[in-house]
């Protein structure tokens, strides 16, 4: 064998070790178990911070607005699309039984105009969605920077839950 | 003329022969991969989820949207969203306009008179979670990938930020996220999933316009909803193995 194709294939040897060397060194303990990724990173993925705690936690102590709510035209809405997310009130909100919740703990309180709007202000988008499949009812489409907007006499203007209850509109 | 091969003109046939005869039989042998549909399944038992929205019950109301931030930390900024509505209006004289004020999430305003509207729908839009994602094909360090329940996630702590998947996906379903400078996507809430919560968006639609369930189980309510209606996915001729079923999809939607 020539001089210049030993020296070749030891050079070549040497190479192909440290790449195993790095090879081993770099890549990540649980890369490859599951797929081309780190297996660890599915559980990395399962533990987050929860936000949205679901309306069957709200009604664990909120019974009685669930039951008149349910008889309602807005049935089917869930707690938290009006209030927003609530799991850190659902968790903690038990241990102030005097009535007396710190601000973060309090949910949103909806009662704005522009707060109804999101879903009832007059689009065409909207006249034609049949939201219950049951009873086929619309949604109910107002322009809700024109409708009732102040009173005559004294000009102040009204805001929507002081006619409708949001609960039983 | 002068030779220059060293090959004889019989060798160099016999050769070529054993070449391309092998080439051909393998060929045949090999069975040809057919185009792998959405609707497909895999050949595994467990859960393989799947989306249903329904274009028609859609109010454009951006809860889902709004939601998908607050649970998910999507960075507040108009242009970062994992979840986010589109209103679609088609005036009479044929133009198409698309506009998605903060995704929806603060309402809709109606640009157009209505009496210049043909027609006008909303299309909320979201992650795919394709079968045969782009996003996964281009990773460079495999830091994206799909687990076998059919949820495409990614490995924040693996991501080197290069930007390939962003520009993959056909759906304009990913971003930088600008604090972790890593790229961000929907998780399908994944971390709600193995809970037994439904995610966020799910959670809050008020129409019930999107419908979430195991497509490898026949009474799951996603099944139920794809047998009821007329679905469709967007882009069907990228062959992305799409899992986001939309029903009343007008060819319009891109």
């Amino acid at each position: 064998m020539p001089q210049q194709v030993k020296r070749l294939i030891s050079a070549f040897a040497v190479f192909i070790v440290l790449f195993l060397i790095m090879r081993q060194v770099l890549t990540p303990s649980s890369f490859g178990e599951l797929g081309h990724f780190r297996a660890k990173a599915i559980q990395e993925n399962m533990v987050r911070e929860l936000r949205y705690a679901g309306s069957v936690n709200c009604s664990k102590c909120h019974e009685d607005i669930r039951a008149n709510k349910a008889q309602g035209p807005h049935a089917q809405l869930k707690c938290e699309v009006c209030h927003g997310p609530g799991m850190k009130h659902a968790l903690y909100a038990g241990q102030f039984t005097n009535g007396q919740l710190p601000d973060s703990l309090v949910l949103y309180k909806p009662g704005e105009r522009k707060d109804c709007a999101i879903c009832h202000q007059l689009n065409a988008a909207r006249i034609k969605i049949q939201f219950d499949t049951i009873n086929h009812t619309m949604i109910h489409q107002i322009d809700a920077m024109k409708h009732n907007l102040a009173d005559t006499d004294t000009n102040i203007e009204f805001k929507c839950i002081e006619c409708h209850n949001p609960h039983q509109p | 003329m002068k030779n220059k091969s060293a090959i004889s003109r019989r060798d160099f046939f016999k050769a070529g022969t054993i070449i391309v005869g092998g080439i051909a039989v393998t060929t045949a042998l090999t069975p040809v991969d057919g185009l792998l549909f959405a609707t497909e399944r895999p050949a595994g038992k467990g859960k393989w989820y799947g989306i249903g929205i329904d274009i028609d019950k859609c109010i454009g109301c951006g809860k889902c949207a709004n939601a998908c931030k607050k649970e998910n930390n999507v960075p507040q900024e108009p242009f970062y969203f994992r979840s986010w509505v589109e209103q679609y209006t088609i005036k009479n004289d044929g133009t198409i306009i698309v506009e998605s004020p903060n995704g929806g999430i603060d309402g809709f305003k109606q640009s157009v008179p209505s009496e210049e509207i043909f027609k006008s729908f909303f299309v909320p839009k979201m992650c795919n979670h394709c079968a045969k994602s782009p996003c996964v094909q281009v990773c460079p360090v495999g830091a994206t990938f799909e687990t076998a329940e059919g949820i495409v996630l990614v490995d924040e702590n693996y991501c080197i930020g290069c930007r390939y998947c962003v520009q993959a996906c056909p759906y304009g379903c990913r971003y930088i996220h600008p604090v972790k400078k890593t790229v961000d996507k929907c998780t399908l809430c994944f971390h709600r999933l193995e809970k037994g919560l439904q995610p966020a968006c799910f959670e809050i639609c008020p129409t019930e316009a999107r419908i979430f369930g195991d497509l490898n189980d026949p009474g799951s309510k996603l099944n139920y909803f794809l047998k009821n209606h007329t679905c469709m996915v967007i882009k069907p001729h990228l062959n992305t193995g799409s899992k986001l079923f939309y029903n009343a999809l007008s060819p319009e939607v891109r």
